[in-house]
């Protein structure tokens, strides 16, 4: 009998709101996050819109927040939503718990580069008449310019170490970036390293945010984001006939898994249980995902084997959903090659619709999302979808939230470059 | 959940560096008692402090791929490619032959870290936008002019997970594939967790391992305002010395260490020379290398494999050449191995090739694999002259030792308190 990977927390900041209660009251309304970008100017950038967390002040939070004083907003995002998960599971404080035993399990993204200063000394080294960059012109520069304490803090590693040294979590310590497929995989691999005992306690999620002049530019280089300039409240549609790419969005959201006797001997208010991951790859390309979801269906079926449920077991599937044209015809096909015709029968909703897409964070907000179906019985829709796509031909929850009650959901996570994450979380009964 | 039956056996070694190309290379340097650390060549490095790295002098990634395969290099990096070669070496060495290998039971993990732009693809688009003023784009410039200046792909040539990605789709590997971004102590941590993934029977073979360079303009600057590097430009390979009283920061080097690992019967099956065993992982952290996070991580590895401190020949150290960090993880080990009758010596391989980052855990750990399957002996720790009061350990230096013991410890961690220890035991 292996040992069970129970939810006793969660917390979250995310463009429909500063914890998990207003952004999935958010989501039941249909509200949309979606927005021009205000923390840059993106006038002429090709995409002038995102969904960005607002009035976000981490000192509102946490009153002593100088370990972040250098930090990216992705790491002071992870310290708002891994103190709302602690709190909520009872363990901001608890001196019961052995914190030896207690790790951290991460797919959280980097941190934001100077964009400004880089630049400038880019063009201040560059020689016209060799047309060569002066490196030690660059070296000099860029080093009397460049903060050392900001630039550490981009790390990929700072995230974890900072919720771990701050909340005083001793046990292991990972992060994962595997793209928009990240913090699934570290809840899959947290939940694998509770099962093996190599902890009991995990804080996992993940967090993000390339709402900065870099991410923008590189994502429209990839033309994968909406140009919807128009009207950006419309511009993340999922699985819509006329979705035209994905809608970057920002924040954090993360879990406490714990074991379940663990669990039950404090006391801890039991969420869901995690009862299904599975892990593929496509071996495609580094730019598309395999045209036949190849991938996408072996993780699916991968979570299904591992939790050991029935395909007729799953009441919800929360899609990756981007709103890109690939994957959402992709996404459609692979849910229907594995459930066949029970696909038409699972209600599937994308709330990147209204969250735009976390990156990294994607899929820990997602899980929640799932939890929070299990919990309250109510399925949140996808808004903007108006023109049904003959490619995109489930039942993908249009415009308004609708009751129903669900044992069992899905939740998945496909990254640029080819890995595909899928979990199941279960309504808990022992 | 873990099946008793399974195992994980290394049955192929990918090195790529300062020292050597593949693992016969980097094995005939070791015992030479080579150092790789040397003056930067590939770029000038005049305007930095530091002038110093284990850099790989002739490194050329098409050397590790098929004809048609190499498009692919434009959108890699050199951390990318240093890894994909790394794979490849792998996979050679463990004379594989991929027609054979199920995809879907075929995983892929790496250890990466974050990768600078080359200065160079950003150039045409900095010279439009950040013309006007000292630390300032015209962000208008930038979104009109600037953006369609860039190569569209630029974005992907820089992505921590395109190591694993790429090794993937080159080799067609579709099982489980992750890249752990965990700063120095990453490979070690993705070494353990495919470990984990063929013992659960998720996989049957792995390539795991992990890569870096930071030898380039950008990321040599951001590493010369917050690392601790040593100084010693003027004697490049006295730079490094783990352990030693006179070490004065680390050298950074590049590379990439590649194992193949994959389940014993599917080894045996497919009659692959056995290297060694994986028999125990831990992970833990410590905040700001304070407490006994490191030695928890080695007892929880230890505890992992069944066996006593008495039972390792060396620890393959981390050994980072920094004041501080080398008296924490000295201590650390003191404290797990210092009732052992005789000492457990350490060894440690960055006093060769400098701090390969993400790359490093399992180019290191390779030292000590090949040492085992050599039969010995352990090759000694280079420029350690003078023992350190700080540092309660015996280090081995000098003379090459055989091998004693049939197990080996080795350790990585981060300076912010993240630690992962592997025990690996010799094939009998």
């Amino acid at each position: 009998m292996r040992r069970r990977v129970v939810i006793t927390g969660m917390g979250a900041i995310t463009p429909l709101g500063h914890n998990v209660r207003e952004t999935i009251e958010a989501q039941l309304q249909g509200r949309n996050g979606v927005g021009p970008i205000e923390s840059f100017d993106a006038s002429r950038f090709p995409t002038k819109f995102a969904a960005q967390v607002k009035n976000f002040d981490l000192a509102r939070f946490i009153p002593d927040c100088r370990r972040w004083m250098h930090s990216g907003i992705n790491s002071q995002f992870a310290a708002v939503a891994a103190q709302e998960a602690l709190e909520h599971a009872g363990l901001l404080n608890d001196t019961r718990v052995d914190r030896n035993r207690f790790g951290v399990y991460l797919g959280s993204g980097e941190g934001i580069q100077d964009f400004h200063n880089l630049l400038s000394w880019i063009y201040q080294a560059y020689r016209r008449e060799t047309r060569q960059l002066d490196t030690a012109t660059f070296e000099r520069g860029a080093l009397s310019v460049f903060h050392p304490e900001r630039e550490s803090e981009q790390e990929l590693h700072t995230t974890p170490a900072h919720l771990a040294a701050h909340f005083d979590l001793r046990g292991p310590n990972y992060n994962c970036l595997t793209a928009c497929a990240a913090s699934s995989q570290a809840v899959g691999e947290a939940t694998e390293l509770i099962r093996h005992g190599d902890a009991d306690l995990m804080l996992v999620g993940g967090a993000h945010s390339m709402i900065h002049p870099f991410g923008v530019t590189g994502f429209n280089l990839l033309t994968a984001l909406s140009t919807r300039n128009d009207a950006p409240e419309k511009a993340s549609r999922p699985f819509d006939l006329y979705r035209d790419g994905f809608v970057l969005g920002e924040g954090a959201a993360m879990l406490v898994l714990e074991e379940l006797e663990h669990a039950k001997r404090r006391g801890a208010d039991i969420l869901a249980e995690v009862t299904g991951y599975g892990s593929t790859a496509d071996a495609f390309r580094v730019t598309d995902s395999h045209p036949d979801g190849r991938g996408a269906i072996a993780c699916m079926k991968a979570a299904l084997k591992d939790s050991r449920l029935n395909l007729s077991d799953i009441g919800y599937i929360n899609a990756h959903g981007t709103s890109t044209k690939v994957n959402d015809s992709v996404e459609t096909l692979a849910i229907k090659k594995v459930f066949g015709e029970q696909a038409y029968r699972i209600p599937v909703s994308s709330t990147k619709s209204m969250m735009g897409h976390l990156i990294a964070a994607a899929g820990a907000i997602e899980l929640i999302t799932c939890v929070e179906v299990l919990r309250r019985g109510v399925l949140p829709p996808t808004i903007n979808y108006e023109m049904p796509d003959p490619e995109c031909d489930l039942d993908y929850i249009p415009r308004t939230a609708r009751e129903k009650r669900v044992q069992h959901a899905l939740s998945n996570s496909f990254g640029f470059g080819g890995q595909n994450i899928a979990l199941i979380v279960s309504r808990f009964s022992s | 959940m873990s099946t008793p039956s399974r195992r994980a056996v290394i049955t192929g070694i990918g090195i790529i560096s300062p020292i050597g190309l593949d693992a016969a290379s980097y094995w005939h340097s070791l015992r030479e008692g080579r150092s790789g650390i040397r003056p930067i060549q590939s770029f000038d490095a005049s305007g930095l402090p530091v002038r110093i790295a284990g850099e790989i002098p002739h490194f050329n990634a098409k050397d590790y791929l098929e004809k048609e395969q190499r498009k692919s290099l434009r959108v890699m990096a050199r951390t990318i490619q240093l890894a994909v070669a790394g794979a490849q070496r792998a996979l050679d060495d463990g004379q594989v032959d991929k027609s054979k290998l199920d995809p879907t039971r075929f995983g892929v993990e790496f250890g990466a870290g974050l990768i600078a732009t080359e200065l160079n693809d950003l150039i045409e688009a900095a010279c439009v936008s950040a013309n006007c003023q000292p630390g300032r784009v015209d962000l208008e410039k930038w979104g009109e002019q600037g953006i369609p200046l860039i190569q569209p792909l630029w974005m992907l040539k820089y992505l921590p997970n395109m190591l694993a990605c790429h090794v993937s789709i080159l080799h067609d590997a579709r099982g489980p594939n992750n890249s752990i971004t965990e700063s120095d102590v990453a490979s070690l941590l993705a070494l353990g967790e495919a470990y984990r993934i063929l013992l659960r029977d998720q996989a049957d073979f792995f390539l795991v391992g992990g890569a870096e360079s930071k030898i380039n303009p950008l990321s040599m600057v951001r590493q010369c305002l917050f690392e601790h590097l040593s100084r010693r430009n003027e004697e490049p390979t006295k730079a490094c010395r783990p352990f030693d009283r006179w070490r004065d920061g680390l050298v950074l080097g590049e590379g990439a260490g590649v194992f193949v690992v994959e389940d014993l019967e599917h080894a045996r099956r497919r009659g692959a020379r056995i290297y060694a065993e994986i028999v125990g992982f831990g992970a833990a952290f410590d905040p700001g290398m304070r407490g006994d996070g490191l030695a928890r991580a080695i007892d929880a590895a230890l505890a992992d494999a069944g066996i006593g401190p008495e039972e390792v020949d060396h620890v393959n150290a981390h050994g980072l050449s920094t004041p501080e960090s080398d008296a924490w993880e000295a201590r650390s080990l003191h404290k797990v191995f210092g009732s052992c009758s005789p000492p457990v010596p350490v060894f440690a391989a960055k006093s060769y090739i400098g701090n390969l980052g993400a790359g490093g855990g399992t180019t290191e750990l390779a030292a000590s694999v090949l040492a085992m399957s050599n039969n010995g002996p352990v090759p000694p720790t280079l420029n350690y002259e003078q023992a350190d009061p700080d540092c309660p350990i015996e280090v081995l230096s000098r003379e090459p030792r055989p091998m004693t013991r049939p197990h080996v410890v080795k350790v990585s961690f981060t300076q912010m308190g993240q630690c992962a220890a592997v025990v690996v035991r010799q094939w009998s």
